[in-house]
């Protein structure tokens, strides 16, 4: 008895019912993709019930820190002790395998089933990265055949049980977030990161006009590169003028130390705020300008990993604490509501 | 310089206006009127630019039936309000909240453009 799924009846054939015609070789493969697609339809399903909570972030504008803002939003959940993944939709430009300290490793596969990478602080990474011959090559895929590498991320990997999935997506809204939208089921929300700047914030408002199209709510906006403090020293109590941005002049005293410190807004300031607060959703917090991410992100050392403590790590502290508030449905505010 | 917001300890939904206590205990109230002229969201915010337009915002406003509205709070940092009828969508950041409380105009004179003030 054949193993095969599908039966065929064609109606007009007028053959003994004991000798029915076998399939040609094309409406053979069509079928057996048919039930390929079928099965990894029912193990996206079931991959969705194995985690808790699975986190899109997207941008409307490339080059605003994506990437560093998921691997950050992952690191920072891991920190807390959280099983935590990273999906790379990023086909054609994927990069979060380098930051991840991942660079050149391959993915390992076991009875048809992909099993992700794991990076800093055990977090557990898919990539199209994995997949290259090298770093040099690029992907030129056309829509179906993205869709297709998609659906078999989602579906073919085993992740195991994990309590946050965060899904980083290409700049934009088109394929990436649609596909993994309609293949993965109860999507928590989407984070739109953003710069401050007119440019980053229009292509945002995309972004969360798309968020509400797709179906899928909004957890918030992520201010990136929102200010980048310098400090130094001095004589103590001396007075400085520094050359801001936009014309601006900032004023620095020097502590009993001898130590100052003065945030320049490199682009604007609060654009991500405005914003959220233009399209009714909340801002998460906003991320300094800290040329670490980039050594680090060279280097395949997260900033987070290599400053635990420091600025950067606790501003995704902040904003991971902001979206956890949103997923619990419960609020830092003390306020009594009657 | 900026003024320092106190916090906002209490907030008490009462017919057609709500009472907020802050935490060094004064109280202060809000019409709902008010409040919903003050709505800082993309549709609501440049029809204060105009007088007219302003003023045509205000009686749309106090058509609505009076009710109470579901107050939520968003992050740590602002309130949002759900109403039956009418736009719900703006989210009052506690320092605009607190100018309202103080009967000041909360957009301090500035026209709404592009997406701030």
């Amino acid at each position: 008895m054949s193993d095969s799924p599908v039966s065929m009846h064609n109606p007009g054939n007028d053959a003994p019912a004991e000798a029915p015609a076998a399939p040609d070789a094309a409406a053979q493969k069509q079928m057996e993709q048919a039930y390929a697609q079928m099965k990894r339809k029912m193990a996206m399903a079931e991959i969705g019930k194995k985690i808790k909570h699975k986190i899109m972030v997207l941008s409307g504008k490339g080059g605003v820190g994506k990437s560093t803002v998921s691997t950050g939003l992952a690191l920072a959940l891991a920190q807390q002790g959280h099983k935590v993944g990273i999906l790379d939709i990023d086909i054609t430009g994927p990069n979060v395998p380098k930051m991840m300290g991942l660079d050149g490793r391959k993915l390992h596969v076991e009875g048809g089933r992909i099993h992700p990478a794991q990076g800093h602080l055990g977090v557990k990474v898919i990539s199209m990265a994995f997949l290259l011959e090298d770093e040099d090559t690029p992907v030129v895929w056309r829509g179906p055949i993205k869709l297709g590498a998609i659906q078999q991320f989602i579906g073919d990997v085993e992740w195991g049980s994990l309590d946050y999935l965060i899904i980083d997506f290409p700049p934009g809204t088109s394929d990436e977030p649609l596909t993994v939208a309609q293949s993965l089921p109860d999507i928590d929300g989407m984070v739109i990161v953003t710069t401050p700047q007119d440019v980053a914030l229009l292509d945002s408002r995309k972004s969360i006009t798309f968020a509400s199209s797709l179906k899928v709510p909004v957890l918030g906006v992520v201010e990136n590169m929102s200010g980048y403090t310098i400090q130094g020293k001095g004589t103590p109590g001396s007075e400085f003028e520094i050359a801001a941005p936009a014309g601006r002049t900032l004023r620095a005293t020097c502590d009993d130390d001898g130590r100052f410190s003065v945030t320049l807004d490199i682009f604007k300031e609060g654009g991500g705020k405005s914003t959220a607060e233009e399209f009714g959703v909340p801002f998460l917090g906003a991320l300094p300008f800290d040329p670490g991410f980039v050594r680090g992100g060279d280097d395949g050392v997260h900033r987070i990993v290599s400053e635990p403590d420091g600025a950067s790590a606790s501003a995704f502290s902040h904003v991971v604490a902001s979206i956890q508030s949103q997923l619990d449905g419960a609020s830092s505010s003390s306020l009594e509501i009657i | 310089m900026a003024e320092d917001v106190l916090e906002l300890r209490r907030l008490e939904r009462r017919d057609t206006d709500m009472e907020l206590t802050y935490e060094d205990g004064t109280t202060f109230t809000v019409s709902y009127d008010d409040l919903r002229h003050a709505c800082p969201c993309a549709k609501c915010a440049p029809l204060r630019n105009e007088d007219e337009t302003s003023m045509q915002l205000r009686r749309t406003i106090e058509a609505h039936p009076q009710q109470k509205p579901l107050v939520r709070t968003v992050g740590n940092y602002a309130l949002s309000f759900e109403w039956e009828s009418g736009c719900s969508s703006g989210i009052y950041r506690f320092e605009r909240i607190w100018d309202l409380a103080h009967r000041r105009d909360p957009d301090r004179g500035r026209p709404y453009v592009h997406g701030a003030w």
